[in-house]
């Protein structure tokens, strides 16, 4: 399809955060032997332990599934011996830990021609239908359910984000054959930035494709199903990250299921932030001891800085997250901060006098600047958010938990991720994902 | 400012939950995060956060404000000693100002704010930073030489009945410093109305009315010059005389984007179109100001720029907010001109458009959900 009006989009209320610390365009390799496997990087999903302690495992045992549709299982990404089931408050799973063997990789049997049946069995065999997601609620997708499309957003705008046309310079082949099988399934939506380079994603036939323009959250999926093809009540969309597509082709083509991934260290912490190719879980605090300046406290997060975990006791990357930022824990008091006039600060108000100077790079902390406030500057939230919903409305909707109403204004369009901007700049440090969140919560289980 | 961390961090042990002084942890958690930053870090969502928060918000107007308040106290005095028939420097007359103005800053602040970390304190809460505009405006749209303690009454009636019993800032429907001024303006007449009350202690060297009494006594060639209202040296309440300086604070608003250039925009022109409009029927009196001296008089311009665009008060959706706007300057104007005994509209307008706010709300939402399910009706036709 070529270029025309109606599949460029200019997203105009967004904005850029711009952070210290942007990977270097070179891969290392990332050898470790722990892995954790965390249940909770599968929203909502209440995980049925298929293994236990001391079990030998290959790359695509199946670890646990999902209690609500056992045909949904999560694989282990490597092969070795399940070490220890970490187990928090009321027995909930925590984490699995496999001590690695060395294997990465295993054959599986592929059918000889695909067809949608098929293929949905194969993902569903090799652990990788895990990687489709659906809108709404951001769950992993019910096989059973017929989607309006499955969107593929091949540009990420979040801050530091990895660039997805470097990390899939050499896999467009894979790509290209993971799209051929996702296609068989619905309608594929390719989402791309206008006036980059995208060779590694044009060329496949059949697909509709779209082209972005615009600040952060122009690169949400969830921006782009809303310009595009908006969910009614009772539609489904599936998305599929651009690495997770490849693993897929990878698959197809040459019938081995391995989910090494290239992963992004950022953060203006890092010392010589660049990518590092590693497996899915891999522990990451040897790579983390060994990259960081020597600064006194840091927070290392899963993911970009708006939207990620922050990872404690068991540091390893999230399955949909190619990306770890590393920031500073703040926290300093400052004399008379209100009043100063704040030519160091970062703010996307122009309250303070740094709005005047030219735009750099910032070196962000985790201090929350205030105390938390009711609702009182009403026009800030649409000035960052590119939906046609009123934000305010929807999370007072969601806070008195009234159903009809986040319907009426559009619940079904929103995950918790397309507030995060809004979380931000809000002066009265109103926790919006988490209203988004638990809105989305009460509505699932109406 | 190592000293006063660990001077808080070992005073914070006093306010504590079962400490003797727990009764006044609002207080004190308003003198310790006024004098430094909380140090709070971000515990869910996002991990960053911008670094504006309410009160860099509220100091961002209060500063808008300031140039409106130095020419009101300098206002006062020069209204003053030339009522009297004399001259004054311009120091002499900026602390007469002063003078007069302080005591009804203090007791605006010292009666509101009680009421305002009472309720904190036995809510739980911190004490939120909205009464500090409240407090700083009220005085200015008072005249100067209004009783305190009818200051101090209407401040505790706006608080206590305006906001708190609503859940407190961000709750209230009703602009508080404004509801204040109703208050003395209906419960006072006499003390905030009519043409002698505008001049501190005046003499009876000049009229002490304002430019909108004149007009509405019909005594036309009294009138100040077009020129003297734009500059302020006119009476009137303290804060609304001087139109330069409403502008310099609109343009700090503006470009500080706290305030929103939708409202004020709207209501100047509702303001100037409705004035054009009455001024072209042409009934004289009133009618036949031309519109723009309108915009010049009184309090419009102040209501416009600070009190219309109070975020909590105004619409809450952004269509919504050129509606509320332009019907504040419509019926600002209805009332001046049109309505007998009311000399001043904006105040009165501002209020109702206040109570309105929600009903408009209410609409521009209903038109989303409209183009929400016309799409869902849509979208169904295609698919099958």
């Amino acid at each position: 399809m070529r270029k025309n009006k109606t599949n460029i989009h200019n997203i105009t209320r967004g904005y850029d955060i711009l952070l210290k610390g942007e990977a270097a365009k070179r891969i290392s390799d990332y050898e470790c032997h722990n892995y954790c496997i965390s249940p909770d990087d599968f929203r909502w999903m209440t995980p049925q332990l298929l293994v236990e302690e001391g079990d030998t495992v290959q790359v695509g045992t199946p670890l646990f599934a999902d209690s609500n549709n056992a045909k949904i299982v999560v694989v282990a990404p490597v092969g070795g011996e399940i070490k220890s089931i970490v187990r928090g408050e009321k027995r909930r799973i925590e984490s699995i830990v496999i001590a690695g063997n060395g294997q990465k990789e295993a054959e599986i049997a592929l059918p000889e021609n695909f067809d949608k049946e098929n293929v949905k069995d194969l993902l569903l065999r090799s652990g990788l239908w895990t990687c489709i997601r659906q809108r709404p609620f951001s769950v992993i997708a019910n096989p059973d359910d017929t989607p309006k499309a499955i969107f593929v957003s091949c540009f990420d705008t979040t801050p530091l984000a990895p660039d997805l046309n470097f990390i899939l310079k050499d896999k467009k082949e894979e790509f290209h054959k993971g799209t051929e099988l996702l296609k068989l399934l619905a309608p594929v939506t390719l989402c791309m930035r206008q006036n980059a380079d995208n060779s590694i994603f044009e060329g496949i036939e059949g697909v509709e494709k779209h082209y972005f323009s615009g600040p952060h959250p122009a690169g949400n999926v969830g921006t782009q199903i809303h310009k595009i093809n908006p969910i009614n009540k009772g539609e489904i969309v599936w998305f599929v990250n651009p690495q997770d597509v490849v693993t897929i082709g990878k698959l197809a083509l040459y019938g081995k299921l391995s989910f090494e991934k290239t992963i992004a260290l950022t953060g203006p912490c890092v010392k010589e932030p660049h990518y590092f190719k590693m497996t899915y879980g891999a522990d990451i605090s040897g790579l983390i001891s060994n990259s960081l300046d020597t600064t006194p406290t840091v927070r290392v997060i899963s993911g970009n800085v708006l939207t990620g975990k922050h990872l404690a006791d068991h540091p390893s990357v999230r399955f949909y997250d190619s990306q770890i930022t590393v920031i500073a824990e703040g926290g300093e008091r400052e004399f008379i901060g209100w009043l100063l006039p704040g030519l160091k600060k970062w703010s996307f108000s122009h309250t303070f006098l740094a709005f005047l100077t030219k735009k750099h790079k910032y070196n962000f902390d985790t201090t929350l600047h205030g105390e938390a406030r009711n609702f009182v500057m009403t026009d800030i939230y649409e000035k960052v958010f590119p939906f046609d919903i009123i934000p305010l409305e929807l999370l007072k909707a969601c806070l008195i938990k009234d159903v009809k109403k986040m319907e009426d204004l559009g619940i079904y369009e929103v995950e918790d991720e397309d507030f995060a901007l809004c979380e931000v700049v809000c002066p009265a440090k109103t926790e919006c994902q988490k209203i988004i969140r638990e809105g989305l919560f009460t509505v699932k289980n109406s | 400012m190592n000293f006063l961390e660990k001077w808080s961090d070992k005073l914070s042990g006093y306010f504590e939950k079962g400490k003797p002084l727990h009764p006044f942890q609002a207080f004190f958690n308003a003198a310790d995060t006024f004098f430094l930053t909380p140090k709070t870090i971000t515990r869910t969502g996002s991990h960053i956060r911008d670094a504006v928060d309410m009160k860099r918000i509220m100091i961002t107007v209060m500063i808008a404000l300031v140039p409106a308040l130095l020419f009101g106290l300098w206002n006062i005095g020069y209204q003053h000693f030339r009522s009297i028939g004399e001259t004054a420097t311009l120091w002499q007359s900026f602390w007469y100002g002063f003078l007069k103005w302080l005591p009804l800053v203090i007791v605006v602040y010292v009666s509101g704010l009680t009421v305002e970390v009472a309720f904190a304190q036995h809510r739980g809460h911190n004490v939120a930073e909205g009464f500090f505009v409240t407090g700083f405006i009220l005085p200015l749209i008072l005249p100067p030489d209004i009783p305190l303690w009818i200051v101090a009454v209407a401040t505790v009636f706006a608080v206590l009945f305006g906001k708190e019993v609503f859940g407190g800032t961000g709750y209230n429907f009703l602009n508080p410093a404004l509801l204040a001024r109703a208050f003395i303006f209906f419960a006072y007449p006499s003390t905030i109305s009519g043409n002698s009350v505008w001049i501190a202690e005046a003499g009876d060297a000049v009229t002490g009315a304002t430019p909108l009494g004149i007009i509405n006594s019909q005594s036309v060639s009294q009138m100040p010059s077009v020129m003297d209202m734009f500059v302020g040296t006119v009476p009137g309440c303290i804060g609304e005389t001087s139109k330069i300086a409403i502008l310099i604070g609109a343009a700090i608003l503006l470009v500080t984007q706290v305030a929103s250039w939708k409202i004020m925009f709207t209501t100047i022109i509702g303001g100037y179109l409705t004035a054009a409009l009455l001024n072209y029927a042409g009934f004289g009196g009133s009618f036949a100001v031309p519109a723009y001296e309108h915009l010049l008089m009184g309090g419009f311009l102040f209501g416009a720029v600070f009190m219309a665009t109070d975020p909590v008060t105004a619409t809450h959706t952004q269509t919504g907010k050129y509606i509320y706007g332009f019907l504040i300057g419509v019926l600002a104007m209805v009332i001046r001109i049109a309505g007998q005994g009311y000399v001043e509209g904006i105040m009165l307008s501002i209020l109702l458009m206040n109570i309105f706010a929600p009903l408009i709300d209410y609409c521009v939402v209903r038109a989303n959900i409209r183009r929400r399910k016309k799409r869902m009706a849509t979208s169904g036709k295609v698919r099958i």
